[in-house]
């Protein structure tokens, strides 16, 4: 194998490893706050709030991610609207993801148990009040595990964006494998650089939010 | 309806962040004790088809102390969580403290609430709850503070202080730092106590507050709520099977059947000497199943 070809390759990967965490990091937090406000809107008592989340939930967990983001990357320029490639990939990944945990916020707050309600209203919370003091700090627990699994998507649905011009791991990656000729070697690295990442990054910390949050529940003694 | 002479109308009073007055509406005719705290007026409350109180009528005096016993299916707890307002009512008007609090006069006429004027009304009530019910991510002394701070806008200092009575009134300030999961059935009843009293409530409900409860735990719960109507001015309108708790504390129970009240009586004459047949039926199998 030509050295300055690898040298010039593994470069390349590790500026596409970090263009990944990047576009991960920014459409989780997006994802993450979307997915919040979408869920809670979709529990809403006032209809409007609870049907525009619905919609939006609708919009983007039933079409394609890929054609969200040609959809913003293409067509929002025939309307006068240009967006960087990078601020495409992190909206776009984020929002759509956020429809998912929308769904996960939604589910959570449900599965809060019905006694918790019921001693907020013998207390005379107001609505919002509750929701902050008593009904989230409970389903942010419940939705932890699901987000872990959702982020974890999110990480690897970023290859993606390939597609708008930016070389993040796996374009890195193929087209090391491309000028080397060793597709073995590039794919088997990515596939574990992916691993890697999720493993030592994602799972952990949710792991750690998850124990943080945990005091006052079984799960504190059973971890 | 006369209108009384003198009307104090939401007045409210505050020093600081303390509130003394929190809109009382006192009409002032010279008969306001002798009103009735709680009174049902024909209260229908129905599920789909099925009808589970029918036309209730029911009066509670101040500082009266209320038994509701009767079969499962009978209405009675329906009858606690509507007064909670858990439950909405399909019919007639449930009175609290001398003003209507699930309807508003509006123009001689009795329209539904809003939430507003629920919330308003439903502050002089207090309810513990079979499951207890506790925010399992605060510890015993935050779930008494939780309430008087978010709601009533107490400073964290003056309720955990009397946060901290509390706990200690019902016997737990040993505990006051334990979450709900390190607390045994009776302590998390009698922190549930404690937090519901924290607000104040002049009518405390108590929902079959021992049945979830291991046989030698009922006892704890018990002698905190009969401390709790020796020592305060409070009515408290319960829903038991502990015949014997209801015979020495309450001061009349009430026997509920198909979602009416068909026997009620001072404890004694009730439980000793019952009227009627379906009574008898009741009090015979309870007691059956408790020897």
């Amino acid at each position: 194998m030509n050295e300055f070809a690898l040298g010039f390759s593994v470069a390349a990967l590790v500026k596409g490893a970090l263009t990944t965490l990047v576009v991960t990091f920014g459409a989780s937090v997006v994802s993450i706050v979307l997915g919040l406000i979408a869920g809670l809107l979709r529990v809403s008592p006032l209809w409007p709030l609870r049907w525009f989340a619905v919609g939006y939930i609708e919009f983007f967990r039933g079409t394609s991610l890929l054609v969200q983001v040609y959809l913003l990357f293409f067509v929002l320029p025939i309307f006068g609207v240009a967006l960087a490639p990078w601020t495409v990939a992190i909206f776009g990944i984020g929002m759509n993801v956020s429809a998912y945990g929308a769904e996960l916020v939604r589910a959570a707050i449900q599965a809060v148990d019905r006694g918790q309600y019921e001693a907020s209203i013998a207390l005379n919370f107001r609505r919002l009040t509750m929701m902050r003091r008593i009904v989230l700090p409970q389903a942010v627990r419940i939705m932890l595990p699901p987000w872990g699994n959702l982020l974890i998507e999110l990480f690897k649905s970023t290859s993606l964006i390939f597609f708008i011009t930016i070389t993040e791991l796996t374009a890195a990656s193929k087209l090391a494998a491309d000028a080397t000729g060793n597709y073995l070697l590039f794919f088997a690295v990515a596939l574990f650089g992916y691993y890697v990442i999720a493993r030592a990054l994602i799972t952990p910390f949710v792991r750690w939010l998850e124990r943080r949050l945990s005091s006052g529940f079984v799960r504190q003694v059973l971890s | 309806m006369n209108e009384p002479r003198i009307r104090f109308e939401n007045i409210a009073k505050r020093y600081g962040a303390l509130t003394v007055l929190d809109n009382p509406d006192i009409p002032c005719n010279g008969k306001v004790m002798n009103e009735p705290i709680v009174r049902f007026e024909n209260v229908t409350k129905r599920y789909g088809a099925l009808t589970v109180l029918n036309e209730l009528n029911l009066s509670i005096a101040r500082n009266e102390k209320v038994c509701i016993i009767g079969p499962s299916g009978s209405g009675k707890t329906t009858v606690l969580r509507m007064l909670m307002t858990l439950e909405r009512i399909n019919g007639g008007v449930i009175w609290v403290d001398g003003e209507p609090l699930t309807h508003v006069q509006k123009r001689g006429q009795m329209v539904l609430a809003s939430d507003r004027h629920l919330r308003r009304v439903r502050g002089k009530i207090g309810m513990v709850f079979q499951h207890f019910n506790l925010f399992p991510h605060m510890t015993a002394l935050q779930n008494c503070m939780e309430a008087p701070v978010s709601v009533l806008g107490l400073p964290k200092k003056d309720a955990e202080a009397r946060a901290a009575e509390l706990l200690e009134m019902v016997g737990l300030s040993g505990k006051k730092n334990h979450f709900p999961i390190q607390l045994s059935g009776g302590q998390k009843q009698r922190v549930a106590i404690a937090r519901a009293l924290a607000m104040r409530p002049k009518v405390m409900l108590f929902d079959e507050v021992t049945s979830a409860l291991d046989p030698e735990l009922i006892g704890e719960v018990l002698s905190v709520i009969r401390k709790l109507g020796a020592e305060h001015d409070l009515t408290m309108l319960m829903v038991t099977h502990q015949m014997g708790f209801a015979k020495e504390f309450s001061d009349r129970v009430c026997f509920f059947y198909d979602g009416k009240i068909i026997e009620q009586g001072p404890p004694d004459q009730l439980l000793g000497n019952p009227q009627n047949e379906r009574t008898r039926q009741f009090l015979s199998a309870v007691l059956e199943a408790n020897s």
